[in-house]
């Protein structure tokens, strides 16, 4: 045990004696560490957002909708299926076993104001289904009612970033905003979401009753049917919603359907995919570096060796053994990597800190703890030899050595 | 029993089909507290008998016993051990470390005898003392004179308490000054009871020793005593 950190001090001089050549040898291994780690904080990060994103959509919801969510349709074809029916609720309700909601969604850009305070925003018409098709809750007020919608109210239900930029800590319920000059009474505040996907976000929105969106704004416009399953059922529920919407299109068997069902699975499909992609060319990268730093590592202590030769001569004949200077030069060995494993972390932990501005990044600890690993890992792997070669030198040649 | 004693030792080399008698038949006992000098022309076998003496070499043929023990018998490590704490070599070229400091260097038989950190600097320092270098410990070799390295090394060689202290031309390398103040140091130690061998093509070197054993061609072909009292 002594002796081991005779040997660390040891090795740990050498290399400060050599700091340029040992920190240029082992740049490799610090890349290496900092794309595996960087890489791992960038999956873990994606998933932390996908997580809360497809949290915010459910499991259990089908969205029917003119296209495909990643389909590979051209524009024109998509444009030419005919669009969704506020009608098709009904049919969807009285022919679906399996449908606990539909709620119609048509969603467009306007602008809000209240008082002097206004902001540009995403709003939506949707019935009094559509609380059951989403995640989030109301907060303060209530969700309108089914006559609401019919009769035309102009209510509406705000995002909560809506509610603090306009109310701030003021009750907003009963209030007059201005959805683009139209007033409507505010009568409800969803609660605190995040953004979707890390791109926009789901609390700055206003939700109208599409018979107010209908009248107020337009009739005709995107929309899409958001259809709640019994989660168990979604496969059985997927199947029966294909055949409700064909048979509402009216079309025969063999004609294609002209509409599409998506569900987060596809997300969840091509977030998959994603993350291979990322994890795949992390992993290459950080395998090619490592390779490339160990071979450095190797290279530099077979110098070492070489130049340190009547050195070991003179440790041997002074009383050390084979094993002593083994461990002396694998400990170097070891030492260079390690050091360089910590400045990989440490460059990547700035980096985490740095990229956690835009998006939820932090470094993980067992992956920090794994790569402090590898890089020992790789030191002995390119320690072995040159250290196995410096044991085995004889100590009588070893001490001619010029 | 002598300290050292080595019967009938051959050590042969194949060098390009040809068989070299670098040692041939040696004979040798050294007893305690003697002053040997070991002299001879190059390729005499002086520096392969050294090595012997010293267990960095094991001989081809014969037997070798170090303070009862049979070194031709012994491992790598074995021989390692015998060497950290029963032999301290003083060599021409100094051989220090040259990124560490006097007492660094002097400290490193203790390292691999395994001993505690406290105690080391204690006998390091004590070394250096007894080699006059006391104001000096910190120094490294390169800002030491060379008569001065050669004391860290001598100190360096003594520092374990070893049975002999192999001095191979300790003066070699310095100037006649330097030289004497070495051989004084040696003399010393060999008043205070260590055993010293010495080898050297040096005649006037060689007079400090109490008796001189002459190599050729692997033979010893003179053993003198010239003890002075």
């Amino acid at each position: 045990m002594l002796l081991f950190f005779e040997n660390f001090f040891i090795s740990l001089s050498a290399v400060f004696a050599n700091k340029t050549r040992s920190i240029l040898t082992a740049l490799g291994i610090i890349i290496g560490v900092f794309s595996v780690t960087m890489m791992g904080t960038l999956i873990s990060g994606l998933d932390k957002t996908f997580e809360s994103s497809m949290s915010m959509l459910g499991r259990d919801i089908l969205y029917i909708s003119r296209y495909e969510w990643f389909g590979d349709m051209e524009w024109w074809e998509v444009r030419n299926r005919p669009r969704m029916r506020t009608e098709y609720v009904q049919k969807v309700k009285q022919r679906s076993k399996y449908a606990l909601a539909v709620a119609p969604v048509m969603q467009r850009g306007a602008s809000l104001s209240y008082g002097e305070k206004e902001t540009r925003t995403e709003i939506f018409g949707t019935n009094e289904d559509y609380m059951k098709t989403i995640t989030a809750n109301i907060v303060e007020g209530r969700f309108f009612s089914q006559n609401e919608d019919r009769s035309g109210s102009r209510v509406t239900i705000i995002g909560f970033g809506i509610k603090e930029a306009f109310f701030g800590e003021k009750d907003p319920i009963g209030k007059y905003i201005k959805i683009d000059n139209e007033k409507f009474r505010v009568i409800g505040v969803l609660e605190k979401q995040g953004k979707f996907l890390g791109l926009f976000s789901t609390d700055k929105q206003a939700i109208l009753p599409i018979g107010a969106y209908n009248r107020v704004f337009s009739k005709r416009g995107w929309m899409r049917l958001s259809v709640k399953i019994p989660e168990e059922k979604i496969e059985e529920g997927l199947d029966e919603i294909y055949s409700v919407m064909r048979h509402i299109r009216g079309l025969k068997p063999n004609q294609k359907n002209d509409f599409a069902i998506n569900q987060t699975k596809a997300f969840e499909k091509n977030y998959n995919m994603l993350k291979i992609a990322i994890g795949g060319t992390g992993t290459f990268i950080t395998l090619l570096s490592l390779i490339v730093g160990g071979i450095g590592v190797m290279n530099i202590m077979f110098v070492s060796v070489k130049e340190r030769t009547r050195e070991i001569g003179v440790r041997k004949a002074i009383g050390a053994t084979k094993g002593m200077i083994l461990g002396q030069f694998l400990m170097e060995a070891i030492s260079i990597c390690l050091i360089a494993g910590l400045l990989g972390l440490m460059i990547s932990y700035v980096f985490s800190i740095l990229l956690n501005q835009v998006f939820p990044s932090t470094l993980d600890m067992r992956l920090a703890g794994f790569s402090i690993f590898i890089s020992i890992l790789v030191g002995v792997i390119s320690g072995i030899i040159p250290s196995y070669r410096a044991a085995n030198l004889d100590p009588i040649d070893s001490l001619r050595y010029e | 029993m002598s300290l050292i004693a080595l019967n009938n030792i051959y050590k042969i080399y194949n060098v390009g089909g040809e068989e070299v008698r670098a040692l041939d038949g040696i004979d040798l006992k050294i007893d305690e507290n003697e002053y040997l000098a070991i002299m001879g022309p190059s390729g005499s076998g002086k520096s392969t008998l050294m090595n012997m003496v010293g267990c960095l070499d094991t001989p081809s043929s014969g037997v070798y016993q170090f303070e009862g023990e049979m070194v031709q018998e012994m491992d790598d490590d074995q021989l390692a051990s015998i060497r950290n704490r029963k032999i301290g070599f003083v060599f021409q070229t100094f051989n220090l470390l040259p990124k560490a400091t006097a007492q660094q260097n002097v400290e490193i038989p203790l390292v691999y005898g395994n001993i505690r950190k406290a105690e080391r600097i204690k006998m390091a320092s004590k070394a250096l003392e007894d080699v006059g270098l006391k104001d000096r410990m910190h120094h490294k070799p390169n800002e030491l004179s060379g008569g001065q390295r050669q004391r860290v090394a001598i100190a360096r060689a003594l520092v374990n308490n070893p049975s002999i202290i192999l001095a191979d031309e300790p003066t070699g390398n310095l100037d006649s000054k330097s030289g004497h103040e070495i051989m004084g140091i040696l003399n010393q130690l060999h008043q205070q009871g260590n055993t010293i061998i010495l080898v050297t093509h040096e005649d006037d070197i060689a007079q400090n020793a109490n008796r001189i054993i002459r190599l050729y061609d692997g033979k010893i072909t003179e053993d003198l005593n010239t003890k002075k009292n």
